[in-house]
């Protein structure tokens, strides 16, 4: 679905590369988490596949990302935007309108969805993000969770193949933060979307992502399954992102010799963990 | 600014009719009183106007309205009942008389004024801002790309505004006291921080553009919008009522 080849950007006004010597294939249907510091590339990154880069923002563009098959260097956004869903790191700057059921109708306007089949799309979209009761409210009056569900409603009313998100859960709660990744589970089951989100909470994505991607300034440090990528967490903790809890145990467990499985990802796998040890 | 543009929302039978009938009834008030300088046409619009308030549910706006509306009504009343001297003498003050014509004149005035503030502001406080982009751009082919600018920039004065008192907060903890009585000071600290304003405000702009070419808008036509507005009989008794005042002042 997207294929980065020796694919290198560097900001216009940038000193150094944003991002460099990126190879990545992401196949149909794959849920990836891209995780690194503040500064790795990752925004970067989620602009090579929405087509943002290199159209909005000038620089050097070596090497080359196919979406679909589109090369986006050739590709217009808005053509590609048909396949690929976008939601921003910041919430207020991408409301395109005053009440929430305008928000979602302004993309499903313009993608010329059948007039017929708003109504029900609209429906959905609010139910999903479980954003039903906000429909007629002003935007203005949300909290930052709250329009943080907007944004992603808004998108995916619009059914796009590919969704790349920008941290969606950093306004949320523990609980709502979940609910984001559920539906984004859900979309990615239900409906193959290949599904593309950055994220700081590395202990939530594990619970949900299949594959996870580590920036470091500005390259990929490791790529993966989502199991084969914990097994390094000395080399994340080295760079400095949080490893989740589970998994530093689970390593102080192997280290000790007392556990050979798999890295848990979910409470059941550690508790299942647990039990093995302490039997 | 804030109070005059904001909608009030609601499902009265003002709020349920299509936006152009209502800004095309209030620029018909605005041209019959313009014409008009009957005092009774006067005093009926003004009478019409606060119908509007109690209908759209909205009369205690109406009233705010009106308030603000005083200071430039009383002002603009003795101005011109000072300047105007033909007639018969009404009462002297010190040498200068006003005279009968003089005050009429400015009671007219006033009143003109007002008819002419209050219905536009009134219907605006009943409109959502986007159905009335919406329909300026499917039925009267007003560009989209105007009608979008309009809207987006009155929806981000909040945003902004949320923006500079984040910066304001963060000055005032550093030790900045804003809540000075002496204008010009005020004035003089404010005005440093539009720079960080400036830089935020730019970079959400951009955000703002990539978000909307994203989501279509380069795609749009002027019949994208899935909510077409309709005359429909309310509409048409109303304007009506608007041409029918135009007719009774060139009569009168
Ligand atoms: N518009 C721009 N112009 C110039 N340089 C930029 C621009 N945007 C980002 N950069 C630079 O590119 C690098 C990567 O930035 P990017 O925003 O992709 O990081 P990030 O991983 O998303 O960080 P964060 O976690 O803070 O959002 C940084 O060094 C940044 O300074
Ligand atoms: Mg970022």
């Amino acid at each position: 679905m997207i294929q980065m080849k020796e694919f290198s950007f560097q900001y216009a006004s940038g000193k150094r590369p944003a991002l460099k010597d990126i190879d990545l294939e992401i196949r149909p249907g794959d849920f990836v988490g891209v995780i690194g510091n503040s500064g790795a590339g990752k925004t970067t990154l989620t602009y090579a596949i929405n087509g943002i880069i290199p159209h909005y923002y000038p620089g050097d563009f070596y090497g080359s990302v196919l979406v679909d098959g589109m090369d986006t260097v050739e590709t217009k956004p808005e053509q590609l935007a048909g396949k690929v869903g976008s939601v921003f790191q910041d919430v207020d700057a991408q409301m395109v309108a005053s009440y929430v059921e305008d928000e979602l109708l302004f993309g499903l306007e313009n993608f010329g969805v059948p007039k017929d089949e708003i109504e029900g799309r609209l429906q959905e979209a609010l139910q999903r993000t479980g954003i039903s009761d906000l429909r007629y409210r002003e935007i203005e009056s949300l909290s930052g969770g709250q329009k943080q569900k907007v944004a992603v409603a808004a998108i995916i009313a619009l059914r796009p193949d590919v969704i790349v998100l920008d941290e969606p859960t950093g306004e949320l709660d523990p609980e709502s933060s979940e609910q984001i990744f559920r539906l984004l589970k859900s979309l990615n089951e239900t409906y193959g979307t290949t599904i593309v989100v950055v994220e700081q909470k590395v202990g939530l994505l594990c619970g949900y992502a299949k594959r996870l991607v580590l920036l470091d300034q500005g390259r990929i440090v490791m790529e993966g399954p989502v199991r084969e990528v914990l097994k390094s967490a000395d080399r994340m903790e080295e760079i400095g992102i949080h490893v989740p809890r589970v998994v530093s145990l689970y390593k102080e467990l192997v280290r000790k010799d007392l556990f050979h499985g798999a890295a848990p990802i979910h409470t059941a796998e550690a508790e299942k963990m647990m039990q093995e040890v302490l039997s | 600014m804030k109070g005059l543009m904001n909608y009030f929302p609601g499902d009265t039978f003002l709020h349920r009719m299509d936006p152009r009938s209502k800004i095309l009834f209030s620029l018909l008030i605005c041209i019959a009183c313009f014409v008009t300088n009957d005092l009774y046409v006067l005093l009926g619009v003004f009478v019409l106007d606060l119908l509007i308030g109690v209908f759209g549910g909205i009369f205690k706006q109406a009233l705010k309205l009106l308030k603000g509306l005083l200071k430039i009504a009383v002002f603009l009343f003795i101005l011109q009942a000072l300047v105007v001297c033909t007639g018969e003498p009404a009462f002297y003050i010190g040498k200068l008389a006003i005279t009968w014509d003089g005050l009429k004149t400015a009671l007219l005035g006033v009143l003109r004024l007002i008819d002419i503030t209050l219905p536009l502001a009134l219907m605006i406080s009943l409109t959502r801002m986007s159905d009335l982009s919406n329909a300026m751009v499917s039925r009267w082919h007003v560009p989209y790309k105007y009608a979008f600018a309009v809207t987006s920039a009155i929806r981000f004065i909040p945003v902004f505004t949320t923006d500079l008192n984040g910066i304001m907060e963060a000055q005032t903890a550093r030790g900045v006291e804003f809540d000075t009585r002496n204008f010009f000071k005020k004035v003089g600290l404010i005005v440093p921080l539009c720079v960080p304003l400036l830089i935020s405000s730019v970079k959400k702009i951009e955000t703002a553009a990539m978000a909307v070419e994203l989501r279509g808008f380069n795609l749009r036509t002027k019949d994208s919008s899935s909510k077409v507005a309709k005359f429909r009989l309310p509409d048409y008794l109303l304007l009506l009522l608007g041409l029918g005042l135009i007719v009774l002042t060139v009569l009168l």
